[in-house]
């Protein structure tokens, strides 16, 4: 026995678990392990079906029977907060856009509410409402999303087109406002890069229209089918102070009958003067977690209702000099004016030193941005609290016990956007 | 009967609309401020518009432009002013068409078309140069032997950068602030946002009292 | 009950041709129903989902499987390092043989008529005999033991490939089978004891009297339903498709084949949708039966007999547009928890009517035997029940109790590396302060 075996199986009995291990060491190891043990260790992704992309979950199976799991990250790593180091606050936007792709625009939010802090500037008025329509709007879109690959997952095919179909609606009213259908670049510090297109209110009472009949539908296709209840009730079960210790927040958290939602108990932009409820669930399991997301869309449009009734006219974008560009029309008049157009889209604008956290309420959960400045015009440090990343941590805890396809089931509740889990 | 309820949903869409379309054949209908691949416009006059000034590639996150400025022969200027674009390269293998080059741009030189079905099959054709970029004498973008146009896709040029132009001062918004493209002549602004329209009236009876 | 008539007269070279014919347009027939039915799968749920489907290859993409077909040829036929070689290959033939040979027993035309003695007959090249390939006195036995044959196919295919996820897709395949098959055979006894007779081409003479005595009415409609569902799990369909359910086993049994063998399973399985609608609307549906309307009269029994097959085409794909995916163990219960007792108890029943009806036995005296042995029947199902749950109580908490003992275990080894480690680090201290 070499000496690598031997402190292999060292480790082993002191209750070690080993990452990597030669051929050698493993048939010491198979002395140390009980040769009865009938268990097989099983890859789900990073390439399978349903693992939303790159996942990969380490499964021990008994049979058909999940005994333990263990998610591996890291096959989307793109460094992008390392990327936001590099790049000024002007461009910064575009960067945050892409960690999770299915809502870019509350990833924006929370860059430039933590921006803003920083700057110490109020945003105009049509701007905050612009921007409270536009994410839940991009709320629906990511929960429709939700719905699509969730039926999918649990073998329902239908459903992914038509939730894929309803969401496709909310991406043409993007493309309409900000010119593309996902990662816009369309908040931005300061406030929002366009105003709302003639025409806007036709487009948002288009979908205000449409959905509810589709909601009712896919009721009945799957709230209301025992076949779906039997696969999602009871599976995936977590209690509130287990979700809180792992630190689940959004529908994982909600779904434990827990009522923590930002956009009430931290009220950012104006949602202090809307009115929407907190859909909450009873059991935590993953029925719970498909039913909040449901309803959620629910309230997410009468939110959007209330925008469109309240939207206020005026400036979408702070006339602080030191942050917005001059108008178009001041460029020809005026050289200052042309200076400063200049020293902002080359240089940017310089945030004060000092550090800021600033939280969303994305449709996966709190949704964080923590910026470091220096005074310079790029940030020292860009940390994004992903709730996607933290909600992933649940998933070992509710899938053992239960069978892989369960495992299928919990995993899309999680609903992890790789994106955002590896950054 | 939950197991049966379904069964109606499914049916009932039998009888709808198709949702799809037959991509190469037909092409679905792209918003005024859609951000496809990019033009360089040209004065009235012919002139170029593009003063070499590197703005764009400054402001590029994805850093996928690459512009050189020379001075203008004196002879025959390419562009009014003192110095044109020489080299203008814009890289579509990183482009991530976020347009803030069009917002950046002091002379409304670069903007975006409704183009984005283009599938080049090497590097080279991936970098579109000076000479691809710049629109023709009548003003429209050059159609590429790679790129799949509909009819009437090559006007509205410039829909987003008009959209952009007020820099979020609603006073400015549908004011006029940019020049004259060959063969469009002066575009005009993008429809009136509603809202804009009656601020700019409560801001003028504030001015008058 | 006399059998083909083709062959009661001595064989001769002539019936060797009228085989041969009947075999070449079977199987002709079949391939075709099979790339149709891919075609109609496609475009129907595509209709569904409000898309298009294939369109291109031919006038509404109907040579789009064909296209597939011969795509699937030229590609590499891979096998993997782990796979059991012979057995690698041999099993898509299993499955492709076994859906060809399902289908010889279907009789797909011939006017039948009530009462007739000789009936549902066609005259080849001067040779009287039936429209079905052959019409084995066992005829439906035949059927459930080719249907069987088949599972291997799936499960060696899975167990041969070396891999974990065609190996939890095999394990499925067969558990699946075998809890269906039972119930599939429960309900084709309903009808066997109605035909009097195991003959496909029988039972299809027995339902010639209009659609009163189709057996989908005469023997209760409960029948049919067990039959539909327990042919939908026997079929690998939605939402019994646990066995090569994608989202969950990536491709199940078939995950590691590719090229040819993988078509071969592709084309068994559609194949297996078509003989199975076939089957059912010989078993329950009359067959050929319908009206002529004009013209030729052999000719309309055959379109009626494709008309009703391509309701329950359609049929199957509704379910897949529409069903979410059962859990293995849900699957397992509603077989032999639901459809298997249900089966069980209508066979009963109806048999009781049918002996009722002949005056066999007192109307009265069956009721008062029936609802005892009902009574009996569910407190003894009951019990097995408990008694299961009990058990599986029981293992779980045995195995309950095992994880406990070895988390307590192991938190002790911990600590006691905690000590250790402690005593040492007491230990390098005390040498340090000595220093």
């Amino acid at each position: 026995m070499s000496i690598a075996s031997r402190q292999v199986s060292a480790r082993l009995a002191a209750g070690e678990s080993i990452l990597r291990m030669s051929e050698a060491e493993a048939e010491v190891v198979e002395g140390v392990i009980d040769p009865e043990d009938e268990t097989m260790i099983m890859n789900m992704g990073p390439q399978h079906p349903s693992t939303h992309g790159v996942l990969r979950i380490l499964l021990e199976l008994n049979g058909e029977n999940v005994l333990r799991s263990k998610p591996i990250i890291g096959y989307l790593h793109t460094g992008m907060e390392k990327t936001a180091e590099s790049l000024t606050y002007v461009q910064g936007a575009t960067n945050v856009t892409r960690m999770d792709y299915a809502s870019p625009l509350f990833n924006e939010l929370a860059f430039s509410l933590a921006v803003e802090e920083l700057l110490g500037i109020e945003i105009p008025e049509r701007a905050t409402w612009i921007r409270m329509m536009m994410t839940e709007l991009n709320r629906m879109a990511s929960h429709l999303l939700f719905l699509a690959s969730n039926g999918m997952d649990l073998g329902a095919v239908g459903m992914m087109l038509y939730g894929w179909k309803e969401r496709e609606e909310i991406l043409r009213f993007f493309e309409t406002v900000t010119g593309l259908r996902m990662n816009h670049n369309y908040i931005r510090p300061g406030g929002v890069a366009a105003d709302l297109p003639d025409g806007w209110e036709d487009g948002v009472a288009r979908i205000l229209v449409a959905l509810p009949k589709r909601l009712e539908e896919f009721d009945t296709l799957m709230t209301g089918q025992p076949i779906w209840r039997d696969r999602t009730q009871g599976v995936g079960l977590i209690t509130t102070p287990e979700a809180v210790a792992l630190g689940a927040t959004g529908p994982i958290l909600r779904s434990t009958g827990a009522a923590w939602d930002l956009r009430r108990d931290q009220p950012y932009l104006a949602y202090d003067q809307v009115d929407f409820d907190v859909v909450v669930g009873t059991y935590g399991d993953t029925f719970d977690r498909y039913a909040i997301r449901l309803n959620e869309i629910r309230e997410s449009m009468r939110i959007v209702e209330q925008c469109l009734e309240m939207m206020p006219t005026g400036d979408y974008r702070t006339q602080d000099p030191k942050v917005t560009p001059p108008p178009r029309a001041r460029i020809d008049e005026s050289m200052e004016a042309l200076i400063h157009h200049f020293k902002i889209f080359t240089e940017g604008f310089h945030v004060p030193e000092g550090e800021a956290y600033a939280a969303v309420e994305s449709p996966r959960g709190e949704l964080g941005c923590y910026i470091v400045s220096d005074g310079s015009p790029k940030p020292l440090r860009m940390h994004i609290r992903a709730p996607s990343f933290v909600n992933l941590q649940t998933v070992p805890h509710m899938l053992t016990g239960g069978m892989i396809a369960d495992a299928v089931a919990i995993i899309s509740s999680v609903d992890p956007i790789m994106g955002e889990v590896d950054r | 009967m939950g197991y049966l309820n379904g069964f109606k949903v499914t049916f009932a869409r039998l009888f709808e609309d198709r949702v799809t379309t037959e991509f190469p054949a037909e092409k679905r209908p792209k918003p005024v401020r859609f951000h496809g691949r990019h033009v360089l416009n040209r004065h009235e006059d012919g002139m170029e518009k593009c003063i070499g000034c590197e703005l764009c590639a400054g402001v590029c996150p994805a850093k996928c432009i690459h512009v050189r400025g020379a001075d203008n022969p004196l002879d025959d200027p390419v562009s009014p002013g003192e110095r044109y674009g020489f080299v203008y390269e814009i890289n579509y293998l990183r482009c991530i068409h976020c347009d803030m080059c069009v917002e950046a741009c002091p002379t409304e030189a670069i903007t975006e078309s409704k183009i984005l079905e283009f599938s080049f099959t090497n590097r080279d054709d991936a970098i579109y140069t000076k000479q691809e970029l710049v629109v023709d004498d009548e003003g429209r973008p050059r159609h590429q032997p790679w790129e799949l146009w509909m009819e009437g896709e090559d006007e509205h040029l410039s829909g987003w950068m008009r959209a952009t132009a007020p820099s979020g001062a609603a006073a400015f918004e549908g004011r006029v602030g940019w020049s004259g493209d060959l063969g469009h002549g002066v575009r005009p602004p993008e429809e009136g946002q509603t809202a804009a329209d009656e601020f700019e009236g409560a801001e003028e009876t504030e001015a008058a009292t | 009950m006399l059998g083909d008539p083709l062959f009661r007269n001595g064989v001769d070279w002539g019936d060797f041709a009228v085989m041969g014919v009947k075999v070449v347009v079977a199987f002709v027939l079949l391939l075709v129903a099979t790339m149709f039915m891919v075609w109609f799968e496609r475009k129907f749920i595509a209709d569904m989902q409000n898309r298009i489907g294939p369109n291109v290859a031919g006038p509404w993409g109907i040579l789009q499987t064909f296209a597939d077909g011969v795509k699937f040829f030229f590609k590499e036929d891979l096998r993997p390092a782990n796979a059991d070689p012979l057995v690698f290959r041999l099993a898509p033939y299993i499955s492709a043989v076994t859906a060809f040979l399902a289908f010889s027993i279907v009789p797909i035309g011939g006017v039948f008529r009530d009462g007739e003695a000789d009936t549902g007959t066609v005259t080849l090249f001067g040779k009287v005999t039936y429209l079905q390939v052959a019409d084995p006195p066992i005829g439906i036995l035949l059927l459930l033991a080719v249907s069987s044959i088949a599972v291997y196919g799936v499960m060696l295919a899975g167990w041969s490939s070396g891999s974990k996820y065609p190996l939890l897709g095999s394990v499925r395949a067969s558990a699946q089978a075998i809890s269906y098959e039972a119930a599939l055979g429960m309900s084709v006894v309903a009808v066997v004891l109605l035909a009097g007779s195991l003959s496909t081409h029988d039972i299809t003479a027995g339902q010639a009297g209009g659609v009163r005595t189709w057996y989908v009415l005469s023997a209760g409609i409960v029948p049919f339903v067990i039959f539909l569902i327990a042919a939908t799990a026997e079929l690998n369909r939605p939402p019994f498709d646990l066995v090569e359910a994608e989202q969950e086993l990536v491709g199940g049994f078939h995950t590691e084949y590719s090229s040819i063998r993988f078509a071969l399973f592709f084309l068994a399985e559609f194949m297996n949708v078509v003989t199975m609608s076939a089957i059912m609307v010989t078993l329950f549906f009359g067959g050929p039966a319908g009206p002529v309307l004009f013209g030729m009269t052999w000719f309309w029994p055959t379109v009626w007999f494709f008309a009703k097959v391509l309701v329950f085409l359609a049929m199957f794909i509704w379910f897949r547009a529409t069903l979410p995916r059962l859990r293995y163990d849900q699957l397992m219960n509603l077989g032999w928890k639901v459809l298997i007792p249900l089966a069980l108890g209508w066979l009963l029943v109806r048999a009781t009517i049918l002996q009722v009806d002949e005056g066999t036995i007192d109307p009265v005296i069956a009721i008062i035997v029936g609802i005892l042995a009902a009574g009996a029947c569910f407190l003894l199902f009951t019990a097995a029940l408990t008694a299961g749950d009990r058990a599986y109580e029981r293992d779980q908490a045995l195995q309950e109790q095992a994880l406990q003992e070895q988390a307590l275990q192991e938190r002790a080894v911990q600590d006691q590396a905690l000590q250790e480690r402690a005593v040492q680090e007491q230990a390098v201290q005390e040498r340090e302060g000595s220093r």
